[in-house]
């Protein structure tokens, strides 16, 4: 699969205006609304129309048949998933000659409709039981879930708390550089420190934004990708690979979070991702990784490879992770700083990064961009690259 | 109200009942001898359909825990402590933990399986620590100084 597909087109609502306006109490569009403004801006972004579109990938929030209506795409395969999972679907898709022009459009009015994530409304439980499972013990949320992770490591590992940190601090530099991120206001050490804890040892900077968006892609077939291009749209951002490992038995009861720390599965994820796409860690220029919580980075920089194990702390410290690091991590600000699209915004700033245009927070001479995803212990790896 | 136990399966009747009955008891499967949580068809290990309800030792040790500071569900006001037990058994079960903070709450601390009935009558397995039992694991690698 590797260079199979490109990206040709990306498209995002206004994650900082809809913010504002779900703060005033407004309600500026549903879920299948706030996808059809980024499908807008992503055909723009690709320079065709919706008629070159034949495969459509829908996100888990919004129903597939109903996007389709929405969008008015009658596509001859499709099929919902998660941001990294529509990514690798969508090149399934175009290697096995089902599709060529897939839409990938995700749209979630998370904050203006109240989703909750935790408490006895919990979202999640019909597809990872254990965000559910321990209620009884007053015990939901995956905040929750990681905070013990994160407990265990720090005592394992003889981390603190400075050491994560570091996560947050980090990631709200690359945000005040970043005019679509929506939490801006620089963060110190200190108040990070000072904040409150959600479920200890977790602060509230730990944890990710809830807000409302959309987000759209459009990838391509080589060659179409090629002749895309061509007509005047941007250069293709290429998938050089792909790589994927589950952790599901003893899920529930927490067995593959709490033994192994899911690095099994990231390390199945990212040899086969290095193998395909023929680059490793050495060769990446920016590190995008999944963070609905901080403690993501450092679990995801040992799992895929760019520190051993327990050193992710120092790593960070002595590397660099912020702008002007020596790695780069989560250059839009990530889920803590710049929106929560459930990764979806990270797929968008890999191809923004490739592009080469961000200006003030743009990584020099970026030519490859690795995504890192591990959501309880489902790892889902892409090799973004030119 | 207090958080009532909820039936995710049909598996999860006997574990509450079992907890009713202050004699918590997981399946163990009758042809491998694996013993499984939560409660399923089928085990994970041979996929024998076939298990009997054993009694746990109550005895584990602590894996983890978090504090919430905040109440998310009701009958646990904050702040409120969870950990999770790997039980002498092997299975890793959720508890609440008595008294709720208590001191001397390590990773590797030695705890014992207790009963708490709740204010709607229904009985919830809760830990207690064994302060004079750690973990030798835990002593080894100086676990003890970590803290919040």
């Amino acid at each position: 699969m590797h260079k199979a597909a490109a990206v040709v087109g990306i498209g995002q609502t206004d994650w900082v205006g809809d913010y504002r306006r779900v703060r005033a109490g407004e309600k500026p569009d549903d879920s299948y609304g706030y996808a059809a403004a980024a499908f807008r801006a992503a055909l723009d972004d690709a320079g065709i129309g919706k008629d070159e579109v034949d495969g459509l990938i829908v996100g888990p929030t919004t129903a597939y048949e109903r996007m389709g209506e929405v969008l008015g795409i009658n596509p001859r395969w499709g099929g919902q998933a998660d941001s990294v999972q529509a990514v690798v679907q969508a090149i399934m898709a175009v290697r096995c000659g089902m599709a060529e022009v897939v839409a990938l459009v995700y749209g979630n009015n998370q904050r203006s409709a109240a989703v909750q994530y935790g408490g006895p409304q919990a979202m999640g439980g019909d597809d990872f039981l254990a965000y559910v499972y321990h209620a009884p013990w007053g015990l939901t949320s995956q905040g929750a879930l990681y905070a013990l992770m994160w407990r265990r490591y720090m005592a394992l590992q003889s981390a603190t708390e400075r050491d994560l940190a570091q996560v947050a601090v980090g990631q709200r530099q690359w945000a005040c550089l970043n005019e679509r991120a929506i939490m801006r206001k620089p963060l110190t050490m200190e108040d990070y420190l000072a904040s409150a804890y959600v479920a200890e040892p977790l602060h509230l900077f730990d944890y990710c934004l809830i807000n409302d968006g959309g987000v759209a892609l459009i990838v391509a077939e080589a060659s179409r990708a090629k002749a895309i291009a061509a007509r005047g749209g941007h250069r293709p951002v290429w998938i050089h690979g792909v790589g994927r490992a589950d952790m599901n038995r003893g899920a529930t009861s927490m067995e593959p979070r709490l033994l192994d720390f899911y690095r099994p599965a990231q390390k199945l994820a990212a040899d086969q991702l290095y193998a395909m796409a023929g680059v490793g860690p050495k060769d990446v220029d920016a590190l995008l990784i999944y963070d609905s919580f901080s403690c993501h980075v450092p679990f995801a920089l040992e799992g895929f490879g760019y520190c051993g194990t327990g050193d992710a702390g120092s790593f960070i410290a002595g590397t660099g992770i912020g702008p002007g690091g020596g790695l780069p991590v989560n250059t839009g600000g990530g889920h803590l700083s710049e929106s929560y699209m459930q990764g979806w915004n990270h797929q968008i700033e890999a191809v923004r990064q490739i592009r080469g245009a961000e200006g003030a927070r743009q990584v020099p001479d970026c030519r490859f961009v690795h995504y890192a995803s591990d959501v309880a212990g489902k790892a889902v790896t892409v090799m973004y690259g030119v | 109200m207090m958080a009532s136990p909820r039936l995710f399966s049909l598996y999860d009747e006997p574990f509450w009942a079992s907890v009713g009955a202050r004699n918590l008891a997981l399946q163990r499967c009758t042809q491998c001898g694996t013993m499984r949580y939560p409660p399923g068809p089928a085990c994970p290990e041979c996929l024998s359909p076939d298990a009997t309800w054993d009694a746990v030792s109550g005895r584990g040790e602590v894996l983890s825990w978090t504090v919430f500071h905040r109440q998310y569900l009701p009958g646990f006001p904050a702040p409120h402590t969870v950990v999770t037990v790997q039980l002498a058994e092997g299975p890793l079960l959720v508890g609440t933990i008595t008294p709720d903070v208590p001191d001397g709450l390590r990773i590797g601390v030695a705890v014992s399986l207790h009963y708490h009935e709740q204010l709607d009558g229904t009985v919830l397995p809760t830990f207690k620590l064994l302060k004079e039992s750690i973990h030798p694991i835990a002593l080894a690698e100086g676990l003890y100084r970590v803290g919040g």
